[in-house]
């Protein structure tokens, strides 16, 4: 198999980490071959925050190549943009229907959305994700719920994500994330 | 004995290495991004770690566990070593007695640093082995080889990681039991050997010189020096992490691997080279491989095609492969354009204590304001941009010493924070005090070093192993220097703060003001009870200049974001309205 890549984008603070994190484990429990990369420092600070996790047989880079990124979840809308050149006609992009301030500008939020629409991929979900958390009792797991959505699009049993979630997530709000993953998977 | 799988960072990897290689000790200073490795690495059973206050102190305290016969490394970012550049030159010349590794961390593309220098030079300036991991599997099996490398050399080694290779993650597979040492060591007492006197230093000169020639025919038989043979008539010589990209781009090529990289394996690398029509050299940054193989004769190319800036990835690996006529540009995929956004910067944290410090500095327009490196470097940004230079730790309060000697027309403020004052700033508190300079500096004491990831620092009163101390008063220190006017000031307290910090400006001579609020975000997310915006606010848009992440601005009006908003009530302070900006009432957090 060739090497894919799973490109996980936001604003530092979205738990972009720990949800890339889940899923390089999904895949190294499927018995691939996994790497991840991802930029810590100042981007702690609130600024853009980005990890990929690329699987196969074998993997040698832990970044990506311009339109060869296979999966993005993109957790607000100005961070998807900003990486479009990594996608392709083929890629599957779920994306959390929100825009995120940046300080000392004002953003002309018709015109993200303008952009959005040009992203014409073979799958593209936007969605409001937020919401989706708010009814399961809690914000903080928009991105398990993405996860559950993108986990029915990426090539590797489903048995695996739920163990990685096992693994990863604190015992504290394992049961929630378990249950955001499922209502991911039910969206259509 | 079961073999453990997971996925692991390079910095992990380098504390599973370390431990496996029977490291006891280890000490450094946080810089990202070598900044997790003793976090890491002092979870382990029986070993010491230790931050230190800088990385000169860091790596004299490895060596001093090596002389004692404990395997030992430091840790540090690749300026670090700048700093710890004194003892490593001559640390070369005594050798070391136990294992001893200098792990040291470069960051191209300078992700979270002030310079892109490239530490492999560092290697040949003190004369002493290079080993450089290209992932995370790697950087277990070099780390335990780097301390046997030391042990048969008698040298410290410089193990070099980059910000890819330590903020990257892969499997790694390992057996969890350490490696015993060669040979029994104990603390070794010689003075020929440890006292770099000139009559010693002389004679250990001339022995580091014979053990560069050992290394030399050493560099050729390694086994982490690798040929990887491939089906084309062209050859690849790489190191780190751009062996990784080359090898995806074009993995029919032959490979020279270098994973020890000081002194070259040039007999090796002449013998590889003797069949194949061309050979480039694919490096991060400096041509460093490139001159030692020109040097020694060998026709290779290689800056011609790559940049001698930046971080690599795939994309640049393929053009300058594709520059070189070995590939022909893969002219693909790539389908959407990229799209003008707005950048999106990084910012003080919601109810930050540097930001009124920032703010009250920016009211101020006769002042020069040198910096430092931390968080609040992000002072020097629009709106706040009340920062005029930040060159490396501590140079905010000795090159505030020299301009305020020389400038007559403007005040000068240095703006430093208590790990960064610790580490190279008490000396120019010293000299300030001796050479009677004219200006102010304000220590921003958070307790803690916030922008690597909250370490403790000797303002915090807990070290590393969490053992507890009664922390540094910064105040105490500087008035039993002999300063006078020493004064802290709590930031929340918005007007006293002016107040004192507007009066200093204006007072001539030496001030010292320690601002004591500590960071918002250790030990734990400090917060109170958000505020809002009532219908009095006329959109003047002065809380703005204050970079709240928290404060946004919508129809002609400022808006709050009560999830994040921390209740530091800075806003309000600012604000020229009264009841504009008020406490959520009922709304506790």
């Amino acid at each position: 198999m060739n090497i894919e890549s799973v490109l996980f984008v936001g604003v530092g603070g979205d738990g972009i980490i720990t949800a890339s994190n889940v899923v390089a484990e999904a895949f190294m429990l499927a018995g691939l071959d996994v790497k991840k990369s991802e930029i810590h420092g100042m981007s702690q600070r609130g600024g853009s925050v980005s990890a990929s996790v690329r699987f196969g047989e074998k993997v040698y880079s832990p970044t990506d190549k311009l339109g060869t990124v296979k999966f993005m979840l993109a957790t607000e809308k100005i961070e998807a943009l900003r990486w479009i050149k990594y996608l392709n006609r083929d890629s599957v992009v779920v994306v959390n229907d929100r825009i995120v301030p940046i300080i000392n500008q004002t953003i002309d939020e018709s015109s993200i959305d303008e952009s959005m629409k040009t992203v014409d991929t073979k799958v593209f979900i936007q969605r409001n994700f937020l919401d989706d958390a708010k009814k399961l009792g809690n914000i903080k797991i928009a991105n398990t719920v993405m996860l559950g959505v993108l986990s029915k699009l990426i090539p590797v049993e489903e048995k695996f994500f739920i163990k990685a979630i096992e693994n990863i997530v604190p015992e504290k709000i394992r049961g929630i994330n378990l249950k955001a993953f499922e209502y991911g998977k039910g969206i259509e | 004995m079961k073999l453990i799988k997971k996925i692991v960072s390079g910095n992990e990897a380098i504390a599973i290495g370390a431990y496996k290689g029977n490291a006891k000790f280890a000490s450094g200073y946080p810089g990202t991004p070598s900044s997790e490795i003793l976090d890491y690495f002092k979870e382990y059973d029986g070993v010491q770690a230790q931050w230190a206050s800088n990385e000169k102190a860091g790596y004299e305290a490895a060596l001093g566990a090596s002389f004692a016969g404990v395997r030992s490394f430091a840790t540090m970012k690749h300026v670090g070593l700048n700093v710890a550049a004194d003892p490593l030159m001559t640390s070369a010349y005594t050798g070391i007695n136990a294992g001893c590794v200098i792990v040291c961390a470069d960051d191209p593309g300078m992700h979270s640093s002030q310079n892109e220098q490239d530490n492999r030079y560092y290697a040949k300036f003190a004369k002493i082995p290079l080993i450089e991991p290209s992932d995370s599997f790697e950087a277990i099996g070099f780390m335990q080889y780097a301390f046997i490398v030391s042990e048969r050399f008698d040298l410290p080694v410089l193990f070099r990681s980059t910000t890819r290779i330590s903020h990257s993650l892969g499997i790694v597979q390992y057996d969890p039991r350490t490696l015993d040492n060669e040979k029994e060591l104990k603390l070794d007492k010689n003075f020929r050997k440890y006292v770099m006197i000139p009559s010693n230093a002389i004679i250990k000169h001339k022995d580091l010189l014979e053990k560069l020639d050992k290394l030399k025919q050493f560099s050729n038989e390694t086994p982490i020096n690798i040929i990887e043979p491939g089906k084309s008539n062209v050859g690849i010589i790489t190191n780190g992490i751009s062996y990784n990209y080359a090898k995806e781009i074009m993995p029919d090529a032959h490979f020279f691997k270098v994973g020890f990289s000081y002194p070259m394996p040039i007999e090796k690398i002449k013998n590889f080279a003797k069949e194949l029509n061309r050979v480039i050299v694919i490096e991060e940054l400096e041509p460093y491989m490139e001159e030692e193989l020109k040097v020694a004769g060998l026709k290779v190319e290689g800056k011609k095609y790559f940049p001698q800036d930046g971080e690599f990835n795939l994309d640049i690996v393929e053009e300058g492969l594709h520059k070189a006529g070995f590939i022909k540009k893969d002219k693909s995929s790539v389908v959407f354009e990229d799209i003008e956004l707005p950048k999106r910067p990084p910012a003080l944290c919601p109810g930050c204590p540097h930001r009124p410090i920032f703010d009250i500095l920016h009211s101020h327009r006769n002042v020069y304001i040198t910096g430092d490196i931390g968080c609040y470097t992000l002072g020097s940004l629009p709106p706040l941009s009340a920062m005029h230079t930040t060159i490396c730790m501590g140079a905010s309060l000795s090159v505030g010493i020299g301009a305020s000697k020389v400038e007559k027309n403007e005040k000068v403020v240095s703006v430093i924070g208590d790990s960064t004052f610790f580490h190279t700033g008490i000396q120019s508190l010293v000299d300030a005090y001796v050479n009677k300079a004219d200006m102010t500096m304000i220590i921003l004491d958070n307790r803690v070093t916030a922008m690597t990831g909250g370490q403790p620092d000797p303002s915090s009163g807990t070290n590393l192993f969490n053992e507890t101390f009664t922390p540094v008063n910064i105040a105490k220190l500087a008035k039993a220097i002999g300063i006078e006017r020493v004064f802290e000031v709590d930031q929340y307290d918005y007007e006293a703060t002016k107040k004192i910090l507007d009066r200093e400006i204006e007072t001539p001579g030496l001030s010292v003001i320690v601002a004591l609020r500590p960071c918002v975000l250790m030990p734990k997310k400090i917060k109170d009870t958000p505020l809002v915006v009532t219908d009095k606010c006329i959109g003047c848009k002065r809380c703005l200049r204050i970079a709240c992440p928290s404060i946004d601005f919508k129809n002609n009006a400022a808006i709050i974001d009560e999830s994040t908003c921390t209740g530091c009530e800075v806003c309000l302070k600012v604000c020229p309205v009264e009841g504009a900006i008020v406490i959520k009432e009922g709304k506790q957090i």
